[in-house]
């Protein structure tokens, strides 16, 4: 594709805010930044050249060191999860890099790709050596046709210039599949397997792809990792404003009922008030704020009171009652149908099981069809305690998460608007015909 | 070397097991069978169903028996409230879209989704009856499959079974959710030489055999351990007996011989169990045509041949007859210059890829390796030359049967073929599904099988008429039983020596 | 229009393979990423589609031969992945993001555009000049662009209703 067409098609990001923090979207918008020469210009692939003279254990020390937590949403310790990887070398060893994002909400990894994609490539091929990978595939996701286009040119570029030593960076596309977000799904996918998670034990670490020692990283997460070795992990942790368990600066995609709907990048310990009525530029004219999803449609929905005292790390999220997950926030104003909202959420649960789990296949399904019948009016009381307890069976029983995050949204929702639900089922609210 | 054991209490029960061992596994030792679905013992493990969720002390949430491993000290609770909470669960979310039309159901009564339903389901569904249940047409898989997706609850027992045992992958799971079901390619079928094991394999009454469906209820069927005849593997295998006529034939697990599987060409291989044309009287030769008489005569003129008989002995048997019988065929003739030969039919060899020493043998006989170690010969022509000129020739069981001879041809058989219609005596015996005995399978092993069913009319087992020969004959004592003529059997034979049976 | 009278049964009608000499150089590659053949199927299908419009079950087994795979393996990953088409589509192909942050944004209003200005009428269904397909899709991950459509490989952002005809007109 030609790069002058798609530029057409491109939303260019707004220009950041002051209180913003730029380090992963300093160059979101600077169309020569996608380029090896213009990367290089900008002081790309210098870490990586000084990494790559490293031993890879000092690698993982630093990014230990500096706190970093996986960004796809599980947070987990990066430099704890490379340390995992075999010391000792038998096998090949691979990464993966997670660029499936389709986690309703999130919308952050498409946007480094598009204007960063060497940034990806750089922090890639520097945890490639950590864990001593010789073979990287990028997973991305089939419907994100522009990040494709852009990272395969920024790949042939700098392959061309041999810039990462030994180590081969491959394209995967995926083609449509929620799922293959999920560690051990993209890994089955990337096999030319259904996207089925699958058990474990055994870990990636142990057995990942193909059967091999392999970690599986996000994009936003690698894409820290430059910035971490050049500029210290010491001043990676000093950037969080809160915990000294959440650390540096996130990208937080906001979108729904705000003024100014995208990327903000923001230090740890945010306070998510600020983002949303400084930042976004508030509600839309004459509207006030209802609920606020704040980490991806798989956690917890948030009332407006916990929104608006909510700090963004981790642990601030998770004493609201949700969780920080991708950093997807979907805002809802108070025009909003809860309920409405909610049976789509769970239709895309639905939709995208993967079939394997009984309680996921058939509960996701059930889910749906309940919230379905309460909007159509036809709802009885008794339907709300069998979501609850339909929810309950689909947590905490299941090989992967997405049965949980199905019954997230319909717990909160039912917990904190559940006056929406009853006006339906007791005909105080015109019915919804659901398509 | 032992394999080192691990301690652990399951439902207060303490177990030591091997390292390894798999806690669904380890519950079985202490007498709890964990409910479950997905699992099976032949099959990689898969942990879908979710059905064996238990309460292991120390973790943080229900985990599934079927892939958790051992731990020393590990207290599992397989009926503690959560566990329960969480299979009923399960139960309730696999009915949702599960017809209920047990009374139609092939699988009714041996139904795993019926048994574990009624043992901790709930009593009633919650799901509205406004809700549509999910529909799917009923396919035609194969030879012997039909689907019927309605019922299939996803366990994907079949698609491992063809992926990872048989190593043929025409079945999977399409579509995915609620839309799933188990698919083929228009292009493929369902006609592996193993592929009816996924019948056995399904827990519910989604996969279909044709050649039983809709002919008996389970709680019908009586059930006799026996080994197949099909071929000289071996494998052990039930006989499903309605009314005394062999209705189906399933596999037995022997993890050595046959793990839980048999072939296509051994599970169909019962109809002739329960042929009508049987010899029901023993039959006499009088005026140049045969006559039913007793059993008393019979014997007595087979005595009489005996008795004056010198030279040239040429036993013919069947590679399908007991080595009881096989055994009683020799001694009868003891001081005769004894011939004893057997042909084998010949077949394609069909091995079940996943399983080493598994194969359905290209030798068609249970029993060859029996008869070898008695002696009997697979010279056969040169068998059926020495009969010519024999003073005494003894067909025990072929039904292929050319033979001339100047001697007294006696023929023991289930049924009467054309060329025994010459014999001085027809002896009627019953078949393998009518007796007890033993085959020797092609790696040595003696394995007993067990009456199913009764023998037609005055028809014996053809060890009981053996001996009742050898009585008359004053050529040995009497056998009162089966396990008698079994236990003269491994006394005798240096090969089956001391055997204790299995 | 034309009408087939007597359908051909399956597998006997003449087909002419997606893998040519040239396209088996493409396929190698490919295999040169991964250690394993099966390791290409989602790629091979994606090659399969470019060039076919959808995947049948024809091409099914014809990359089920070309990896090593049977067809039923095959056809368990191509009905798992949404974005490949088991039947025919029209020449454009639309997709509409209608998941919840989408959704409250009016996703709903742009699909309803899209099948009256193509003459769709129905989602999923293709319109009678058999130009258009289009259907509404979970997720397309550009949340905060809404609403994104998928028109072909053309990622389309803040897509509204008043938008549409001007964006069908450019596909013609």
């Amino acid at each position: 594709m030609d790069i002058g067409y798609w530029k057409l098609l491109m939303g260019y990001p707004h220009k950041p805010h002051p209180r913003e923090t730029v380090v992963l979207s300093k160059h979101f918008g600077d169309a020569d930044a996608r380029t090896y020469k213009g990367w290089v210009k900008r002081g790309g692939y210098e870490v990586l050249a000084q990494a790559l003279a490293m031993e890879p254990a000092k690698v993982i020390d630093i990014v230990k060191e500096s706190g970093l937590r996986g960004r796809g949403g599980a947070g987990f310790p990066t430099g704890l999860k490379w340390s995992f990887m075999p010391k000792e070398k038998k096998k090949p060893h691979y990464l993966c890099v997670n660029a499936d994002e389709s986690e309703p909400g999130t919308f952050k990894d498409r946007e480094i790709m598009r204007w960063t994609p060497h940034a990806l490539l750089e922090g890639s091929a520097i945890a490639a050596h950590a864990i001593q990978a010789e073979v990287v595939y990028i997973y991305i996701r089939g419907e994100f046709t522009e990040p494709w286009t852009v990272m395969e040119r920024a790949l042939a570029e700098a392959n061309a210039t041999k810039v990462f030593g030994g180590i081969k960076i491959f394209l995967h596309r995926g083609a449509g599949a929620y799922i293959c977000g999920e560690e051990t799904a993209l890994m089955n996918s990337i096999e030319g397997k259904r996207g089925n998670p699958r058990i474990k034990p055994p870990f990636p670490a142990a057995a990942g792809v193909f059967g091999m020692p392999t970690t599986i990283n996000n994009v936003e997460t690698l894409a820290a990792v430059p910035p971490i070795l050049k500029q210290g992990a010491a001043w990676y942790k000093g950037l969080s404003l809160s915990s000294p368990k959440s650390t540096g600066t996130k990208l937080f995609s906001v979108c729904g009922h705000v003024q100014k709907p995208g990327n903000y990048e923001v230090t740890m310990g945010f306070p998510l008030k600020d983002l949303l009525y400084e930042l976004c530029g508030g509600m839309r004219a004459g509207r006030t704020l209802k609920a606020c999803i704040p980490g991806g449609s798989s956690v917890p929905i948030l009332n407006r009171e916990e929104t608006e005292s909510c700090l963004l790390d981790y642990e601030g999220v998770v004493e609201k009652g949700s969780m920080l997950g991708s950093g997807g926030v979907i805002v809802f104003d108070d025009t909003t149908d809860m309920v409405y909202q909610i049976m789509r959420l769970a239709r895309f649960y639905a939709h995208e099981s993967c079939a394997q789990c009984t309680q996921c296949r058939e509960g996701t399904a059930w889910t749906t069809k309940i919230l379905e019948r309460i909007l159509a009016g036809q709802g009885k009381m008794a339907d709300l305690d069998l979501l609850l307890d339909l929810s309950e069976n689909m947590t905490g029983k299941t090989i992967c998460v997405l049965s949980d995050s199905c019954a997230a949204p319909v717990v909160s929702g039912i917990k904190r608007f559940k006056s929406e639900f009853e006006d339906y089922i007791a005909g105080r609210r015109k019915p919804v015909m659901v398509a | 070397m032992a394999d080192e054991l691990v301690n652990l209490t399951i439902d207060a029960v303490p177990v030591s097991v091997p390292k390894g061992t798999l806690v669904i596994e380890a519950a079985k030792q202490a007498g709890v069978l964990v409910p479950h679905y997905c699992y099976h013992p032949g099959l990689p493990v898969a942990g879908v169903c979710r059905m064996c969720l238990v309460e292991i002390e120390k973790a943080p949430k229900l985990q599934i028996a079927c892939a958790t491993q051992v731990a020393e000290g590990m207290v599992v609770r397989t009926q503690s409230a959560p566990a329960k909470q969480g299979r009923m669960g399960v139960l309730e979310l696999l009915l949702i879209n599960h017809p209920l039309d047990c009374p139609i159901c092939d699988q009714a009564g041996e139904c795993e989704l019926q048994d574990f339903t009624f043992q901790e389901g709930r009593p009633a569904t919650r799901y509205s009856p406004d809700y549509a249940k999910r529909f799917n047409p009923v396919e035609d898989f194969g030879p012997d499959v039909l689907y019927v997706p309605n019922r299939c609850i996803l366990c994907t027992r079949c698609v491992r079974f063809m992926e990872d045992v048989a190593q043929e992958p025409v079945l999977n799971v399409s579509e995915r959710g609620d839309r799933a079901y188990i698919g083929i390619h228009p292009e493929g079928r369902l006609d592996h030489p193993w592929a009816g094991n996924v019948v056995d394999l399904c827990p519910v009454g989604s996969l279909l055999s044709k050649d039983f469906l809709h002919k008996a209820r389970a709680w019908e069927l009586d059930k006799t351990a026996s080994i197949c005849t099909g071929c000289s593997q071996g494998c052990n295998v039930t006989l499903d007996t309605r009314d005394n006529v062999v209705v189906r034939v399933r596999p037995r697990p022997n993890l050595e011989i046959n793990r839980y599987f048999i072939c296509d060409h051994g599970r169909m291989n019962y109809r002739w169990m329960n042929r009508g044309d049987r010899i029901e009287a023993p039959l006499v030769q009088r005026d140049g045509e045969l006559h039913a008489t007793d059993w008393d005569e019979a014997c007595e003129r087979v005595a009489t041949s005996l008795r004056g008989a010198g030279g040239r002995a040429v036993v013919l048997v069947s590679p399908r007859a007991s080595t009881e019988a096989l055994f009683l065929a020799r001694e009868l003739f003891t001081g005769l210059d004894w011939t004893g030969a057997f042909q084998v039919v010949m077949g394609e060899e069909a091995p079940l890829a996943g399983v080493p020493n598994l194969a359905l043998r290209a030798e068609r006989a249970p029993n060859a390796k029996g008869a070898e170690l008695l002696g009997y010969t697979r010279h056969y022509a040169a068998a059926l030359a020495a009969a010519e000129g024999a003073a005494i020739v003894l067909v025990l069981d072929e039904p292929d049967l050319v033979v001339r001879t100047t001697g007294t041809l006696i023929y023991a058989g289930s049924v009467l073929p054309e060329g025994a219609r010459a014999a001085a005596v027809v002896l009627p015996i019953a078949n393998v599904a009518e007796e007890d005995g033993t085959f020797v399978n092609r790696d040595g092993r003696a394995q007993r099988y067990f009456q199913a069913k009764p023998a037609p009319g005055m028809a014996r087992p053809a060890w009981w008429v053996l001996s009742e020969l050898a009585a008359a004959a004053g050529r040995g004592e009497r056998i009162g039983s089966a396990d008698e003529a079994h236990e003269r059997l491994t006394a005798s034979v240096d090969g089956l020596r001391g055997l204790v049976s299995a | 229009m034309s009408v087939t009278a007597h359908p051909t049964p399956a597998g006997t009608e003449a087909y002419e393979p997606v893998f040519t000499a040239a396209v088996l150089d493409q396929l190698g590659e490919i295999l040169a990423r991964y250690p394993t053949k099966q390791a290409a199927l989602l790629p091979a299908l994606w090659i399969v589609q470019r060039a076919r419009g959808w995947i049948s079950d024809r091409n099914m087994a014809e990359v089920a031969e070309v990896l090593g795979l049977t067809p039923a393996y095959v056809k368990g990953v191509v009905t798992f992945y949404t974005m490949y088409h088991q039947h025919p589509v029209g020449r454009h192909f639309v997709q509409v993001c209608t998941t919840s942050p989408c959704n409250i944004c009016g996703a709903e209003a742009v699909a309803k555009a899209f099948l009256e200005t193509t003459g769709a009428k129905e989602l999923g269904a293709t319109s009678p000049d058999g130009k258009w397909t289009v259907i509404e899709v979970e997720c397309l991950g550009a949340c905060g662009f809404a609403t994104p459509v998928l028109v072909d490989d053309d990622f389309i952002e803040s897509v509204t209703p008043e938008r549409v005809p001007e964006l069908v007109r450019k596909y013609k």
